[in-house]
């Protein structure tokens, strides 16, 4: 948008950039919902109906764009993993190794899971108790790391000299998450599951 | 996603599936994850002293071409001796089952299993030979 005259104009902006925000790993909720919806009301094409095609076209895309940078800068982790790609990073290159005690839980608990499969009965349902434990448990470790990530996300916003350790740490606990999430999505699967 | 027929046949008649006793002399093992799905696979080898993989065992919780992959891979390394297994290279993976290019991230995760699981069995090892070697030189001395 010209920020002279309001006018949409078309260009490839990162998510950042589209919000008028600093490339920061540490955002504040509030505002940013607060800047889309002051965007997105200007930015608005019922605006533009009057105007020119390309301006037309140009609000389109503004608004497309708006909404893709909010709902992907609005969660903590998908933040995360587009700052990544932003630095050029990977989540996945030099980082296939899986924690031991992390690897230990997720295949604890899918044996559990797959036990619950071929169980019948009074064991099925003892079973059913334990992977509810185990689901409690996970979605502890899940609420650990997200504060893990929202901390390394100030320490790396306030280091001036960017230590290169600060983004393998990052990468470690976004595949932690991910690890996590996915082994909560398998869990709730299981016990939506008829005995 | 359409599955190739081989990666359907590994997918539902998975080779080679369990485990050995992690804390054995004789098993390697390796554990990988692919960190963009949550995909895991536990790769283990049984290993002679001489350095020639007798058996290999695998546990992947993840797609189908993840498990397929860990699967053939288990077929692929019997009988070879390390310094052959660790030059498999995934593209032999992609080949052989097919896959297609948004699941080729499965089959470099089984050609880090068992570089994983080889370079486990390795440092037990090393261990050893200090171990061993440490008595000799005191005996020496």
């Amino acid at each position: 948008m010209c920020s002279e005259c309001g006018t949409p104009i078309a260009a490839e902006l990162d998510y950042f950039a589209a919000l008028g925000i600093p490339r920061r790993l540490t955002l504040d909720p509030r505002q940013l919902e607060n800047l889309y919806h002051d965007l997105g009301r200007r930015l608005h094409p019922d605006r533009f109906a009057g105007s020119a095609a390309a301006i037309r076209n140009a609000s389109l895309s503004a608004t497309a764009l708006l909404t893709r940078a909010f709902r992907t800068l609005r969660d903590p982790v998908s933040r995360g993993l587009y700052w990544l790609e932003l630095q050029g990073e990977k989540l996945a290159s030099d980082n296939q190794k899986v924690p031991p005690e992390l690897a230990e839980m997720i295949f604890d608990v899918q044996e559990t899971l797959a036990e619950l499969r071929s169980a019948h009965g009074g064991d099925a349902a003892a079973v059913r108790d334990q992977i509810a434990a185990s689901k409690a448990q996970v979605q502890a470790s899940i609420g650990e790391s997200l504060a893990d990530l929202e901390r390394n996300f100030a320490r790396w916003d306030a280091s001036v000299n960017h230590d290169a350790d600060l983004i393998v740490q990052l990468k470690a606990i976004l595949s932690r998450i991910a690890y996590l999430r996915t082994l909560s999505r398998d869990i709730e699967r299981a016990l939506e599951q008829p005995d | 996603m359409a599955y190739s027929s081989k990666v359907l046949d590994h997918y539902n008649n998975p080779r080679n599936v369990g485990s050995f006793p992690k804390d054995a002399e004789d098993v390697g093992t390796g554990v990988v994850g692919a960190p963009e799905c949550g995909d895991v696979m536990k790769l283990q080898l049984k290993i002679t002293p001489e350095g020639v993989i007798e058996d290999a065992r695998f546990k992947t919780f993840g797609c189908g071409s993840a498990i397929a992959s860990s699967s053939y891979v288990t077929e692929l390394v019997k009988g070879k001796r390390i310094e052959e297994a660790m030059t498999i290279k995934n593209s032999a993976i992609v080949q052989e089952l097919n896959l297609p290019p948004v699941k080729i991230h499965c089959s470099v995760l089984a050609e880090d299993a068992i570089k994983a699981a080889i370079t486990d069995w390795k440092s037990k090892h090393e261990k050893d030979e200090k171990s061993a070697a440490a008595p000799g030189k005191a005996a020496q001395g």
